[in-house]
């Protein structure tokens, strides 16, 4: 079976594009502060501790994300920005230090999810324009008004030319931004997609989260995802669908959520979930899991990964 | 894989989407007063907005509802019957209510920065409502994904939209690279001095192509999508000929068929040429000789919605064998040398249509579209 957006409908014929299989070649969570999250889910999962630990260590937060990436290039960049960066540089496995790309790759897309990523600085904008006037306004942080900057700034650092998207629907942002990457996967329009989670956890972000009442306190966190054709890696868990097939165990609202053990990373969610998720399988626990984030404004979203070879055929 | 477009709802400074066409072809411009912001503090004087009457907070989740509604009724959709998803392009999201909350007003909730509940309450029964923030080519992204969906037997109709209200942190920015407060957006000209925002939304029904149960206004052909990954703000040729060869391969259709382009022409400095370059080199240099027309002269920069409006402009031009005039063009730029611009109403019979979309960041998405 494919991996649809949503349910296939029975009473209507089947698409006759070639069914394409969507695999997660490579993941990566940088959580700062994230320790006690490795031993809760060690703990709930019977999963090595250790193995947990090793994935969630060495985040640093988005004012120390030099350590990672290099000095050069980060001034004016948001540290939902930064963690993003920082997450790519992880899951590609790069060394520390800025690594330019060669070219542009035109077969790699990007998929970004957050949504508290910019208001801080649009929040700082409006009020440098009521107090200074525009001329006070730095047009360094012009790219930074538009939404869309996490996406466009990742696509730039590491030379990724297919498709962009910065999805932007709230809780359920995360695995939007996954299920629109196997779009593109399946579309032929990519042969490789980064997904992206992050959310900054600063006082404008935190504001507008908590007036929306969630269950959990914003944290500032990001998670990164490389996904492909299984057609074009062997390694690595496989994603699919919800529907029809039951999971041995649930990440996310309605089973072990990170976000009660650890923080919100609301729009970042589904992404580091599913990243948590990848991680367990690869530490040996059973499949398949169940992937969810949302919340009761935006609703659920839910899919399956399987550590098994075929697995969501 | 085509999509067939069975409705197409537009709000912009003009109007509606008759009367936003019919603006068009006569040559008017819907500039007005800024109305958002204090003009001598952003340097910037004008606005090409919508005035409903009410309240500016939460604008653009009232117009993008309001064009989503009629746009379920135009395309006689019941999205309790069949599988529909909608997808909402946006630059701008709600920001403005950010601004509004940063400089005295009160918090909301962070679900309304999107637009989930507004959508899904002005139409009952969608599976999913997705916002992607794509910048000034958000329509044309959520477009591509329109037709994925369709393409893979994943839903049974998208409801597309996009919107934009103009926010005063973009106004700041627009301001700020500019000597003089910019008079009028002038596509494609060679004495342009600049961009200005409007305010805008479009909402729009595909379904697929072998879906024959109902009259459709247009046929989408492709859409192709690229990021420059070149510049944050800076367009590329490379990246935008990528966009519009991508369009043409997934429709398996020649260059040369191209006969009408409705062009992004922002007429600021870093597009036109950039556009013009892009369009000589995939289009002209393949044997077509389209006209190119732009509607930003007249409806301002609509963001989010640009590339809807955009397709709106497309099909009306495919249904009635005319081609507005670029609003605001006196003297075609040197590098728009070799291609058409109409300075007035043309009668002109297309068979296929390229409508451009580019945004921030490099995110560039080209729809060709043809009569049903």
């Amino acid at each position: 079976m494919t991996s649809p957006l949503i349910a296939p409908d029975p009473t209507r014929p089947a698409s006759t594009a070639a069914p394409v299989t969507v695999r997660v070649a490579g993941w990566s969570l940088h959580l700062p502060e994230a320790d006690g999250l490795a031993a809760d889910l060690a703990a709930w999962s019977g999963t090595s501790a250790s193995r947990l630990s090793a994935t969630l260590a060495d985040a640093v937060p988005a004012d120390r994300a030099h350590q990672v990436l290099g000095r050069k290039g980060l001034l004016f960049k948001e540290p939902a920005t930064r963690l993003a960066l920082c997450a790519v540089h992880r899951a590609l496995g790069l060394p520390p230090g800025r690594h330019p790309p060669d070219g542009v790759d035109p077969r790699s897309a990007v998929v970004v999810a957050g949504n508290l990523g910019n208001v801080a600085t649009v929040a700082d904008l409006a009020r440098t324009v009521h107090a200074e006037g525009g001329r006070a306004v730095s047009p360094l942080a012009a790219p930074n008004a538009s939404s869309n900057v996490v996406a466009s700034t990742v696509a730039l650092w590491f030379g990724l030319g297919a498709a962009n998207l910065m999805v932007c629907s709230g809780a359920t942002a995360g695995l939007d931004a996954v299920r629109a990457a196997m779009l593109l996967l399946r579309a032929g329009r990519a042969d490789r997609v980064l997904v992206v989670g992050t959310e900054p956890a600063d006082e404008v972000a935190t504001e507008l989260h908590q007036a929306g009442r969630p269950a959990f306190p914003l944290r500032a966190g990001a998670a990164c995802l490389v996904l492909t054709t299984t057609a074009r890696s062997d390694t690595g868990p496989v994603l699919g669908p919800s529907g029809g097939r039951s999971a041995y165990r649930r990440i996310g609202p309605g089973g072990f959520d990170p976000a009660a053990h650890w923080g919100d990373c609301y729009g970042a969610a589904g992404v580091v979930n599913l990243a948590l998720a990848a991680t367990l399988l690869d530490a040996g626990a059973p499949g398949p899991v169940a992937v969810a984030c949302g919340d009761d404004t935006d609703g659920v979203r839910e899919l399956l990964l399987d550590a098994t070879p075929g697995a969501g055929r | 894989m085509p999509a067939r477009l069975t409705a197409s709802e537009l709000r912009t400074c003009l109007g509606d989407g008759d009367r936003t066409f019919a603006g068009l072809l006569a040559g008017t411009s819907g500039i007005g007063p800024l109305r958002h912001g204090v003009p001598a503090a952003l340097n910037v004087a004008h606005g090409y907005h919508v005035d409903d009457g009410a309240d500016r907070a939460f604008a653009a989740s009232r117009w993008v509802a309001e064009c989503a509604a009629r746009a379920v009724a135009a395309g006689a959709l019941d999205p309790r019957r069949r599988r529909v998803v909608a997808l909402v392009g946006t630059g701008l999201r709600e920001l403005a209510a950010v601004e509004a909350y940063a400089t005295g007003g009160d918090a909301f909730g962070a679900h309304r920065l999107h637009f989930g509940d507004a959508v899904h309450t002005a139409v009952p029964g969608l599976r999913e409502v997705v916002t992607v923030s794509n910048a000034c080519s958000a329509g044309g992204h959520v477009l591509a994904l329109a037709e994925d969906l369709l393409m893979l037997g994943d839903a049974d109709a998208v409801l597309v939209c996009g919107v934009d209200a103009t926010t005063e942190s973009m106004l700041a920015m627009i301001g700020r690279v500019v000597d003089r407060p910019t008079e009028t957006v002038r596509p494609f000209d060679a004495d342009r001095q600049g961009v200005l925002l409007g305010d805008g939304a479009a909402a729009l029904v595909l379904v697929p192509d072998d879906d024959d149960t109902r009259p459709a206004l247009a046929r989408i052909v492709a859409t192709g999508l690229s990021c420059d990954a070149h510049h944050e703000t800076a367009p590329s040729v490379a990246g935008i000929t990528r966009a519009m060869r991508d369009a043409l391969a997934r429709a398996g259709r020649e260059p040369a068929e191209v006969d009408l382009v409705v062009a992004h022409g922002t007429g600021t400095a870093l597009n036109d040429p950039a556009e013009c370059e892009a369009l000589r080199q995939v289009l002209v240099s393949g044997g077509a000789d389209p006209l190119v027309t732009a509607v930003k002269g007249a409806t301002g920069h609509t963001s989010g919605a640009a590339a809807l409006v955009n397709l709106d402009v497309a099909r009306r031009c495919l249904a009635e064998g005319r081609v507005p005039p670029v609003v605001g063009l006196r003297r075609p730029l040197p590098e728009g040398t070799g291609l058409r611009f109409p300075t007035e109403a043309t009668a002109h019979p297309a068979r296929l249509v390229q409508s451009d979309a580019f945004g921030f960041g490099g995110v560039n998405a080209v729809t060709l579209v043809e009569a049903p």
